[in-house]
């Protein structure tokens, strides 16, 4: 893959993604943080779960991650809408997150947003 | 000179993308909201690589508001750039950047530091110094470094009196 063409995996909390929200695009390239709940070797998917929240994760493309349930992976990738709505995220990294303090990552990414969008605002001015 | 000019300003890639460049001074000079800059620390996970044989390695950092390009130079013992060194420094480089380059491995959570240069119009950091974080919450105490340097630092213009009492301890060293 060509460096130029990656995106950067927006980052999202599990409780972002929902049919009618900006992040649920097909192809949208995404940094998402859960518990490995389920691991199928065979067809090489994962679940994570936050919450009641879920996502099945494509790890066909990942290389020397091993894979624990119960441990906290984030995964960068693009989102893959299918048919009956159901989103799969084909990630191109994966990394072990054991550790993180979710709730400090959570508040952390709204600050980051505000930043974002005021900095951008300022400059468009 | 502003103190900004001679640290390793710790930008979010989203603003390390947006810094201007003034093509006419010498050396060349990158700005960020009119201050000048030129070594950037970024931290954020490898998510590519590519290997040029022993010349060097291009690899991209994305710490989620942005993907920096990133090149380490492994030419060190061809370059003629390096001919007048001392062969024992260029050597001990040599097998630093060699190191760095099999540490930047897709998906680890790389800090890297190093100079702001621009290749084709496109701004990247030659790397000086790699280092792979095991510690999980590396990314979000970023994050949180940068917003408030930007915030309480890099936005906010120094005095006029700051800046000549600066340039007097330099002149005094």
């Amino acid at each position: 893959m060509a460096s130029s063409s990656i995106k950067p995996g927006i980052l999202v909390s599990l409780q972002d993604l929902y049919p009618s929200s900006p992040f649920f695009k097909q192809g949208a390239s995404l940094r998402v943080t859960g518990k490995l709940q389920e691991y199928s070797v065979e067809a090489a998917i994962a679940v994570i779960v936050d919450g009641s929240c879920r996502l099945k994760i494509d790890t066909r493309h990942l290389r020397d991650l091993n894979l624990r349930i119960g441990s906290i992976y984030q995964f960068i990738g693009e989102l893959l809408i299918q048919s009956n709505n159901e989103a799969i995220l084909e990630a191109r990294v994966g990394r072990n997150v054991d550790g993180m303090d979710l709730n400090l990552y959570y508040q952390s990414l709204q600050l980051l947003r505000q930043f974002q969008s005021n900095h951008t605002s300022d400059q468009a001015t | 000179m502003d103190p900004t000019y001679g640290t390793h300003v710790k930008l979010l890639a989203f603003d390390f993308l947006s810094l201007t460049q003034k093509s006419s001074s010498d050396p060349i000079c990158f700005y960020r909201k009119g201050r000048p800059v030129s070594r950037a620390e970024t931290v954020g996970v490898v998510v590519s690589r590519e290997r040029k044989g022993d010349k060097f390695l291009k690899f991209l950092v994305d710490d989620g508001t942005g993907c920096i390009p990133c090149i380490l130079w492994l030419n060190h013992l061809n370059s003629p750039y390096f001919s007048r060194c001392n062969p024992s420094d260029v050597r001990l480089m040599a097998d630093m950047a060699a190191g760095f380059a099999e540490e930047i491995k897709l998906g680890a959570l790389a800090r890297v530091r190093g100079r702001i240069t621009s290749y084709r119009g496109a701004l990247q950091i030659t790397v000086s110094d790699v280092f792979v974080e095991r510690d999980p919450n590396a990314q979000i105490s970023y994050w949180l470094d940068s917003i408030r340097l930007a915030v309480n630092c890099y936005n906010v213009l120094p005095s006029p009196n700051f800046l000549k009492h600066h340039h007097q301890q330099n002149h005094k060293r």
